[in-house]
């Protein structure tokens, strides 16, 4: 049960963070609010399922589809005029915010306020949560390989030489916001009906910050990198729950970390595979016994570095 | 009527602060071209470390210089380790947006795992609450953080308009590069720009502390301060300061006669109208990447 539970978790989580890493890796914007979109996905789909008793899996894709319709609401007059990233960091961040907000002081008996809605049916069972996160992930790799995906990395790289070649900024920044928070509203969703209990505060700004910081670890620019941090940080936090009250810290740590010292993140570029893997473990001797040369050699070019300065 | 011209000289007063705190973000952004989440940190440590030196017995001002120390030094830091290495890279925008975000959870988190997450107040030194003006009282605080918010911004206009220095960050707030090989040392310009957001954000931050109190997560109140400047326009340094005083005079208006519930809420919607209707802000010129 608890195996499962956590399993479960690990699923959400990766479903939010490749929905993520489409916007913030591949496209290169940044966001802090898609616990924002994960709870406009669980409040829907938990609501269409008990007032219209709309069936589960249709319920999720509603609760997906809410999300991303307020993703359009807030991207369009944030990334219309090719405006600069940081108007849509700021909307993003108040965004969070204000969904809380809101969903907070709405007492009545649809909503219940602070309190949440509690006594939601427990329809997310281990196998699908399995399978749509495997669907979920198929698609996105499908979509970041497809034309569209390039078109995404060409806005990240270049913007002005990526409007050169005929990709419309606008139309590409606001679909792969508009996919991402459908991940994250489809994430909400299935979270909802495992926990069988929603509130806003489960949605904070914490959530979101562990998602960016899952991200950044696991590489900005791969499927599989975020895939296997996401994996990797729910199962060290189960572990280490001791570490619950400093792990923000150690994320603050990590963000600044990572970006001095390899901004691409673990995986960076590549894409995990077997092949690679084995061609990793293989030459992993090779690598050890290289390393105080290759060490050596850094050094010696940081001095020099350091020496052709003014 | 009392009423009214009470609650608008609390906003003025709100509006100044919000003010100072929007002229710390606009000018990092006019030189670097990149917003620094961190400053909400750094006005949180400033305004705790003005609080430790009124427990340790020193008076008002004291502890004010001392906040400003603390803020400086922090921000400084900041500059030197994250991004200064970064920039020299050429890191693009996202890298240092994600790098400016860890340095603020990170000190933010950190001071909550230190100090708790209790409110703390912070004296304010004053013999007396209120100071009748008139046919009102206005709460002497306000009063007092209004008339040192306008003294510091107008001192920050004679620096930047009237001194060598100053006029040195102009320039390389219209073009860096060129300021570089016009002969300005560009490492002393950002030095200046991170000191002077170090001391707006500082004053803010006592400020803060006085009129509410001192909590680690006080440094939200620079999210607003950021959308001050959006809606002025980034970048824009007199468009900071009108933003700065609108923001205060609608959150002030809103919570006195709608809710203060939903304060943020109309803040935050006043800054996706001005971006739908005048995507530059109020006064901001040439904000967007032009083609």
């Amino acid at each position: 049960m608890y195996l499962i539970s956590v399993t479960i978790t690990i699923c959400t989580n990766i479903i939010s963070v490749v929905g993520l890493a489409l916007l913030t890796g591949y496209t290169g914007m940044f966001s802090l609010g898609h616990a924002g979109f994960m709870c406009i996905g669980a409040y829907t789909s938990v609501l269409v399922n008990r007032y219209f008793g709309v069936p589960y899996v249709l319920a999720l894709l509603l609760g997906g589809c809410a999300a991303m319709l307020i993703s359009v609401v807030l991207g369009y007059p944030t990334l219309r005029n090719k405006l600069r990233g940081d108007y849509f960091a700021i909307c993003m961040l108040g965004f969070g915010t204000i969904v809380r907000l809101l969903l907070n002081n709405m007492n009545n008996p649809v909503f219940n306020g602070a309190f949440g809605i509690s006594g939601i049916p427990k329809l997310t069972s281990l196998w699908s949560a399995l399978l749509i996160t495997a669907a979920l992930v198929y698609f996105m790799w499908n979509f970041v390989h497809s034309q569209y995906g390039k078109n995404c990395v060409a806005i990240q790289q270049q913007e002005v030489a990526a409007e050169m070649m005929g990709v419309h900024i606008v139309k590409t920044k606001l679909l792969s916001l508009m996919i991402s928070a459908f991940y994250c509203g489809v994430a909400g969703g299935l979270l909802a009906f495992w926990t069988q209990y929603i509130a806003p505060a489960s949605f904070s700004d914490t959530k979101s910050n562990d998602f960016l910081a899952t991200l950044v670890t696991g590489g900005t620019n791969s499927i599989s990198g975020p895939l296997l941090a996401a994996a990797l940080l729910t199962v060290m936090l189960e572990y280490l729950r001791f570490l619950v009250n400093w792990r923000l810290v150690l994320y603050g740590l990590l963000y600044v970390l990572i970006m001095r010292l390899r901004p691409e993140g673990i995986m960076g570029y590549r894409e995990f595979s077997l092949r690679g893997t084995a061609r990793f473990i293989r030459h992993l001797p090779t690598h050890i016994k290289n390393l105080p040369a290759s060490s050596k050699a850094y050094l010696a070019k940081r001095r020099t570095g350091r020496r052709d300065k003014p | 009527m009392a009423t009214f011209f009470q609650q608008f000289i609390t906003s003025l007063s709100v509006g100044g602060l919000y003010a100072l705190l929007a002229v710390g973000y606009a000018l990092i952004y006019s030189v670097f071209d990149f917003t620094n989440f961190a400053f909400g940190a750094v006005m949180m440590v400033s305004a705790f470390a003005g609080y430790f030196a009124t427990e340790f017995g020193v008076g008002t001002l004291p502890a004010m210089l001392a906040a400003i120390a603390a803020g400086v030094l922090l921000s400084v830091v900041v500059e030197l380790t994250a991004y200064r290495p970064m920039r020299k890279k050429n890191a693009s925008r996202l890298f240092l947006m994600i790098s400016a975000m860890g340095v603020n959870i990170f000190v933010t988190n950190l001071f909550l795992c230190l100090f708790g997450a209790n409110l703390r107040t912070l004296p304010t030194g004053l013999s007396s609450n209120t100071i009748p003006l008139g046919s009102v009282q206005v709460g002497a605080i306000d009063l007092v953080a209004l008339i040192v918010s306008l003294t510091a911004l107008l001192i920050l206009w004679g620096f930047l308009y009237k001194s060598r220095p100053g006029i040195t960050v102009r320039a390389s707030a219209i073009d860096m590069n060129t300021a570089g090989l016009m002969g300005i040392n560009v490492n002393r310009v950002s030095l200046i720009v991170f000191v002077i957001s170090g001391i707006t954000a500082a004053i803010a931050g006592m400020f803060f502390g006085m009129k509410y109190t001192v909590y680690p997560a006080m440094g939200t109140i620079s999210n607003k301060a950021f959308i001050a400047s959006v809606i002025g326009g980034l970048g824009s340094l007199p468009g900071a300061v009108l933003g700065g005083f609108i923001l205060g005079v609608l959150e002030t208006l809103v919570s006195g006669y709608i809710s203060a519930t939903y304060r943020d809420f109309f803040s935050f919607l006043v800054m996706i109208l001005v971006l739908m209707f005048m995507p530059n802000g109020l006064m901001g010129i040439g904000n967007q990447d032009k083609l």
